[in-house]
């Protein structure tokens, strides 16, 4: 009943500056619209970032062979069975694995005629290979065809190097578990590219079979399983670790500890842009909040001087404002939403290409709207747009209404 | 004997935020009854509003003690004193005595919805008293909308529609026409004589203070002359 006669009061008063207030909801509108879209679009870095650790072959969880990670060579290996499958284990159903990959990666040396190069050797199956980068990437002539395929495919930038064209041989050298140097030549399938030039330039691929030939073993140096779901890796690393017990069992993020602390820094960043945002847009809202209830000190002053109990004159303004919050947030967070679904299959940005590829991202953003982010852009902005008026108003209460009536 | 409906005993008000303190009332004594119409006139600075805050607990004396229909003031918090001012007092003041964004019959309204009286009730009842005061012609328009006197007649109908024990009201003629003032004062007499409603005003005004009952004169915050401090009250 109360309740019902301060909300009337607010709603009426909220007309009464028809102009100062749609300016007022014009602004919060547009702060709130513009935080929820900046937001989609960290988050849509951070996932891209996330993503393209994962992508880079190690999967969200990796098994590799103790010593592996200091010296990388074929002695740090172990075997995996031809059929071993991980959604077999206890308490990993298929739909939560993307998919999984096992690769022997060494060492060697690349030789044309005319160059060498030290580069890492990767054999891979290629029809696991959907779960990385490898699976994906744009090849000049042809792909791998299978794990036995003797072919190689080497990077856009180390082909310029070692002046290889597709079709032409290379000899690539790389030492056994025995120490002992095994050679051997292959025809080059493709040349690939990717966004990353220092990347073209490490990895050369062939198939698993062939490596494994070439050194004269059926052992694998990592295994890399890719979840459909972050929270789905703790469960498997868990399950993993049992059965791989004596073995590394790692998640990208201590594979690849700087994009990890990238992407944790941005869940920081997100709080951070939001204050410097809404502090920078809402100065002037505040303020306006601020004047709206300052000018209002002597009608404050009579209502009490009559009777109105102060938490009630109190409640009443903090309610107008609320009014005026709750609509800018709403009506923010729809024009976030509105401008968002166009672009929400991705952004090119192609005219921040080097700036962006710097920090391990692609041309196209992707942004990512996640309800979690929305809900503390209007959680705090409610906090923000209560501190704005009920601040001003406390302080009137405290002058007591004969005061406030003589303002 | 006749009751009191105000009672002050010894009412001292300094204002002491000043370096040099302002003693507004010296030891007051002085005493309202029932039906009675006070008029507080007096020098500019001689306390007139001061004491007629303290009578309506909009302000507490240092000293002294003062009660409005038998509730002594002094120990109420500020909470108490509100629903005090609610209940027992209606309030005209010199200017902005209604809330804008509510018409005049909202205004008359509001005061009931914060006793807490039904929507039915409160609407026949404001509309009764815009209707006896003459105003129901303009019930719908608000402040803005409406001429100063006017403005304080609605202001009036407000304070008196709750049946308060106690009007006052500080200056109400000061920003009206004498024509305006007279309706308001006639206005004022009608409720006093006719409804009995006790009432204290403080003013400048002759208009107002030859109305009135009562005439107390203030000067340096002390009562000079009290019509009828030895008088008996006109209904006793
Ligand atoms: N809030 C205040 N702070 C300081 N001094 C005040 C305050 N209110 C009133 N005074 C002082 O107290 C004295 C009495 O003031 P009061 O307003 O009661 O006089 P008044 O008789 O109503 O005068 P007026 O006819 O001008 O309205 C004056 O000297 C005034 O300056
Ligand atoms: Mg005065």
């Amino acid at each position: 009943m109360k309740l019902r006669l301060l909300v009337q009061l607010g709603w009426r008063n909220l007309w009464r500056h028809k102009r100062r207030n749609g300016i007022l909801l014009g602004g919060i509108t547009f702060a709130v619209a513009s935080v929820v879209l900046a937001n989609s679009f960290i988050r849509g870095m951070q996932v891209q970032m996330a993503d393209n650790a994962v992508d880079l072959m190690n999967g969200h969880v990796k098994i590799l062979a103790p010593g592996y990670l200091d010296d990388p060579g074929i002695a740090q290996s172990f075997e995996v069975a031809q059929d071993w499958q991980p959604d077999a284990l206890d308490g990993i159903t298929p739909d939560m694995v993307a998919g999984w990959a096992s690769r022997v990666r060494v060492p060697a040396v690349i030789m044309s005629e005319r160059e060498t190069r030290g580069i890492q050797l990767v054999g891979i199956d290629p029809a696991s290979e959907n779960i990385s980068f490898v699976g994906k990437l744009a090849v000049e002539g042809e792909g791998l065809a299978d794990a036995a395929d003797r072919r190689v495919i080497v990077g856009a930038g180390l082909a310029e190097q070692i002046e290889t064209l597709v079709g032409r041989r290379i000899v690539l050298i790389t030492q056994g578990a025995d120490g002992r140097n095994r050679e051997a030549g292959y025809r080059v399938a493709g040349i690939y590219r990717t966004d990353s030039s220092s990347l073209e330039k490490i990895f050369v691929f062939t198939g698993r079979d062939t490596v494994q030939n070439l050194l004269e073993t059926n052992v694998v140096t990592e295994l890399s399983v890719r979840v459909t779901e972050e929270r789905f890796g703790p469960p498997l690393l868990q399950r993993l670790a049992n059965v791989f017990s004596g073995l590394d069992v790692m998640t990208w993020q201590e594979l690849d500890p700087t994009a990890a602390a990238m992407t944790a820094i941005i869940d920081v960043a997100i709080l951070v842009y939001f204050f410097i945002m809404m502090g920078a847009l809402s100065f002037g809202l505040v303020n306006s909040l601020v004047t709206a209830v300052m000018e209002r000190t002597r009608e404050m002053g009579m209502m009490r001087a009559i009777g109105m109990r102060p938490r009630s004159v109190l409640l009443q303004v903090v309610l107008e404002s609320t009014l005026i919050m709750g609509a800018g947030i709403a009506g923010g967070v729809l024009l976030g939403v509105l401008v968002y679904l166009p672009i929400a299959d991705g952004v090119d940005l192609a005219a921040f290409d080097e700036a962006l590829s710097t920090f391990g991202l692609s041309n196209v953003l992707v942004p990512q709207l996640i309800a979690q982010d929305v809900i503390l852009v209007v959680v705090l902005s409610l906090i923000l747009g209560f501190v704005a008026s009920a601040s001003p108003a406390v302080r009137c209460m405290k002058m007591g209404p004969l005061e406030a009536m003589r303002r | 004997m006749s009751e009191e409906v105000v009672q002050c005993q010894g009412v001292t008000r300094v204002y002491a935020d000043d370096a040099v303190p302002v003693h507004a009332l010296r030891g007051v004594d002085f005493a309202v009854h029932k039906g009675d119409w006070v008029s507080l006139a007096g020098p500019s600075g001689s306390g007139k509003s001061t004491l007629l805050h303290i009578i309506g607990g909009l302000d507490r004396p240092n000293d002294g003690s003062v009660s409005v229909d038998g509730e002594d003031l002094g120990p109420l918090s500020e909470a108490q004193l509100s629903d005090l001012r609610l209940r027992k007092i209606g309030f005209v003041f010199q200017a902005y005595n209604l809330i804008p964004v509510l018409t005049a019959v909202e205004n008359v309204e509001f005061i009931m919805q914060l006793q807490g009286v039904g929507a039915s009730e409160r609407r026949d009842r404001a509309l009764e008293i815009l209707d006896r005061l003459g105003l129901d012609d303009i019930g719908d328009r608000r402040p803005g909308e409406l001429s100063g006197g006017q403005q304080q007649r609605v202001a009036v109908a407000r304070a008196v529609v709750t049946d308060p024990v106690l009007l006052l009201a500080d200056e109400p003629s000061a920003n009206l026409d004498t024509a305006t003032t007279k309706e308001l004062l006639e206005l004022l007499r009608n409720i006093n004589e006719n409804h009995g409603v006790t009432i204290v005003t403080a003013t400048h005004d002759p208009m107002v203070m030859g109305y009135a009952k009562r005439p107390v004169n203030l000067r340096d915050g002390a009562i000079e002359s009290d019509a009828g401090a030895t008088a008996p009250s006109p209904d006793a």
